[in-house]
């Protein structure tokens, strides 16, 4: 059944996936370099070359299948999906060996103890264990363990990041008061900072595996024995040491027993939707919230923008259309990450909701500035010309004959904004606010029913943008009263 | 009531008037004729300051503006509305405010400008529309209109300001020739009742009858003037002449 899904979303693939890494004479596995050490990251005295100890733990695994490895790049929380679309063989990238991952897919033997780590700034009261942290704003990579782990424990405020760097630079900017993250991680990237520190021990010790597509029973059988005997050999132990990720619990890697592992069972979220949309409206709520303020925002500021350009004299006028470029010009993507973690480097320290209407109401201001301006341009310059000549002032004459005939003209671009918002506002995730997309995202990394929640996220999408879309005709239908 | 002096203006490097004089006294209604591309929109467009003259100076009402630069201080702007509401002008495209009601477009600029309350702009809305013969229109909008009816509404709405001078720029061109009459009752009515105005037309019949001076302009130039009498039967120039025949063929 599964083989039949994957199969037509990947790229054909011979009976098993070890014969075709055979034939190719490479294997491909599936890993994220952002913020990735010292698991896999560019070097950095040379970027273009990728290093790390899953790196060389693939070149090792390779070396045994008589093959090369090549890293595919993928965003981490999305790895399990691209494996099963089958972008690359298998996965090699801090995956936990935990019972949801074996019923999703092939877990193989494996090849690291991690453990978790509360990380604070230096100067902060020490947060020992989970239970201190009860309240205060914690910062955990989206799908990972310590997102679990955190959840399971409950009244933390919980902040879900895309990435470790980013947790912890809101850690040094005091977004947050913990960061909870993979041991090694924090060794790497906290350890050196001389403003963070690890507080209190490691704890939840769990198990690293390569994850394959469940039907890839031979080439699970070979990374096994290939894991068991670089273990064996010491070759993962001296791998580790290179990159100080080594310690004592690693020995309870040759312990290892696989323990038998539960049938897979699939989740219908459209069977059980009572379960599940409560979720997703909670998410699209703050979806709605988001783009109604950020184009309440863009609305106005678009409106100074065009009245600067239209009224105002030269420094003004060319300020206004500067600005109109460079928004335009520049990806929304990195305006969210400048204010967001490049404000508070300035001092200006806004919370995630504060900075995704900011980034989205400035951007879009541009747009709506674009289309003020269109329609002020398709209005007939006689009107101008009549007001003026009655003795109206160029601000009175916009206010009371052109801005009114603009208005009408400008309802259908600036909806189709509105409702372009809504959708991209998902954008906005990356800064760690979990609107509508990202709880879809959540919900269908956990239960793997992509298409009963896709369905019930496309509908609620709908529900919000076409009421906009009818009440813009309407709007639009009530101010033609001048037709000829 | 209206003193032009040497007034120049070009638009790029053509020059379109060069240096036109021009002074008419109380009451006066001067029609203004002349071939196309002439300079005749522009001279009224430079009376009432939608174009800013390159050099001259215009007196209405005794309020004097130079030419030369558009006005930079807050008094210069000013100064430029205030002799914009000595002179009400009329377009060929009548340019009502197509959002608005008829009374609204009447009543706007009063209100906005001169700070007239809203019941006494609406009063004064409604009178003017009395005198212009559409009363029954007050709610109409203009797209609803016919364009004899828009050009009267126009005139109302020049009118409401109560200005001194009346510019009228080719009023009826715009006009099926039956609409025509009607635009036209309404600006005899007004130089009867001792408007200052200057009409832009080809109407030679109007020009003939209501016309205390017909000015012939031509390239930018006062080329000859006079009572309508003397210009259509004893015309000095011979451009003026075959520009008469040329009307009177149409
Ligand atoms: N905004 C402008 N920019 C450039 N040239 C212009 C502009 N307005 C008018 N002109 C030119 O100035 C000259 C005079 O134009 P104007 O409209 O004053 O003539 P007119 O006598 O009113 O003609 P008509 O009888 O056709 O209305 C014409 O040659 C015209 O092409
Ligand atoms: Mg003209």
């Amino acid at each position: 059944m599964l083989a039949g899904v994957t199969g037509v979303a990947g790229q054909t693939r011979a009976a098993d996936t070890l014969d075709a890494i055979q034939q190719r004479g490479e294997l491909r596995w599936g890993a994220d370099a952002e913020g990735g050490a010292p698991y896999v990251y560019p070097d950095p005295d040379k970027p273009e070359r990728m290093v790390g100890f899953e790196c060389e733990l693939a070149d090792a695994l390779a070396a045994k299948l008589g093959v090369k490895a090549r890293l595919v790049q993928n965003q981490w929380d999305q790895l399990v999906p691209a494996l099963q679309r089958g972008n690359f063989d298998f996965i090699l990238n801090g995956l936990e060996l935990t019972p949801e991952n074996r019923q999703r897919i092939g877990m193989s033997r494996p090849y690291f103890v991690y453990a978790q780590q509360i990380v604070t700034r230096r100067e902060a009261v020490s947060f020992a264990r989970l239970d201190d942290l009860k309240g205060k704003p914690v910062g955990v990579l989206a799908s990972s363990v310590a997102q679990r782990i955190t959840e399971k424990a409950g009244g933390l405020d919980l902040r879900i990041y895309p990435g470790n760097v980013e947790s912890l630079r809101d850690l040094k900017a005091r977004r947050l008061d913990a960061v909870v993250l993979d041991l090694p991680i924090a060794l790497h990237y906290a350890k050196p900072d001389p403003t963070l520190t690890l507080s209190g021990p490691p704890f939840a010790p769990g198990f690293y595996g390569i994850g394959v597509r469940p039907e890839d029973k031979a080439l699970l059988a070979a990374l096994d024995k290939a894991i068991e005997e670089l273990v064996q050999d010491r070759t993962v132990e001296r791998i580790c040491r290179k990159y100080g990720v080594w310690d004592a619990t690693q020995d309870r890697l040759r312990e290892y027993r696989p323990d038998a592992v539960a049938a897979s069972q699939r989740i219908s979220t459209l069977r059980e939707w009572p379960k599940y949309l409560p979720l997703l409206l909670r998410g699209a709520i703050t979806t709605v919230e988001l783009s109604v303020l950020a184009m309440a925002l863009a609305v106005v500021t678009g409106l100074v923008l065009v009245l600067m350009r239209v009224l105002g004299f030269g420094p003004l006028r060319w300020l206004a259309r500067g600005y109109v470029e460079v928004i335009r010009g520049t990806p929304l993507l990195i305006q969210l990450f400048l204010i967001y973690y490049g404000l508070p480097e300035v001092g200006i320290r806004l919370n995630a909701f504060a900075a995704a209407v900011l980034g989205l109401g400035l951007n879009y201001a541009a747009s709506e500035a674009e289309n003020y301006r269109a329609g002020i341009e398709s209005i007939p310059r006689g009107q101008m010309e009549a007001s003026l000549a009655l003795g109206l002032s160029r601000w009175q004459a916009l206010r009371h004959v052109v801005l009114p005939q603009a208005l009408r003209l400008v309802i259908p671009p600036v909806t189709n904004d509105f409702i372009a918002m809504f959708k991209d506002s998902s954008i906005v995730s990356v800064i760690t606010m979990v609107e509508l997309t990202k709880v879809y995202g959540m919900l269908a990394m956990s239960t793997y029913d992509y298409i009963g929640l896709g369905l019930m996220t496309a509908a609620i999408y709908f529900a919000l943008s076409y009421p906009a879309s009818l009440f813009a005709h309407w709007l639009e239908r009530r101010l033609r009263h001048d037709r000829r | 009531m209206i003193v032009v002096e040497s007034l120049v203006k070009s638009y790029n490097q053509t020059r379109v008037l060069h240096g036109v004089d021009h002074a008419q006294s109380r009451g006066e209604t001067v029609v203004l004729i002349g071939p196309s591309g002439c300079g005749k929109s522009t001279f009224l467009r430079c009376l009432n300051q939608l174009e800013v003259a390159d050099a001259g100076r215009i007196t209405i009402g005794g309020i004097t503006v130079e030419g030369g630069r558009p006005p930079g201080t807050k008094e210069e702007r000013e100064l430029q509305r205030r002799l914009r509401m000595c002179a009400g002008m009329v377009f060929q495209s009548f340019n009502l405010f197509p959002h608005l009601t008829v009374v609204q477009n009447i009543a706007l600029a009063p209100a906005q400008v001169k700070g007239v309350s809203p019941r006494d702009s609406e009063a004064l809305a409604r009178e003017l529309l009395a005198k212009v013969g559409l009363e029954d229109k007050a709610a109409a909008y203009p797209g609803q209109l016919s364009g004899g009816q828009q050009q009267r509404v126009a005139i109302a709405r020049a009118l409401a300001m109560k200005p001194e001078v009346m510019l009228f720029d080719e009023p009826t061109s715009a006009l099926d020739p039956e609409l025509r009459d009607e635009v036209l009752r309404v600006l005899r009515r007004l130089t009867e009742e001792g408007m200052t105005m200057i009409v832009v037309t080809h109407e030679m019949q109007f020009a003939r009858d209501m016309a205390d001076r017909v000015v012939f302009f031509d390239s930018g130039r006062v080329a000859e003037a006079g009572p309508p009498e003397q210009i259509f039967e004893h015309p000095q120039l011979e451009r003026t002449r075959e520009f008469l025949s040329k009307v009177a063929k149409r």
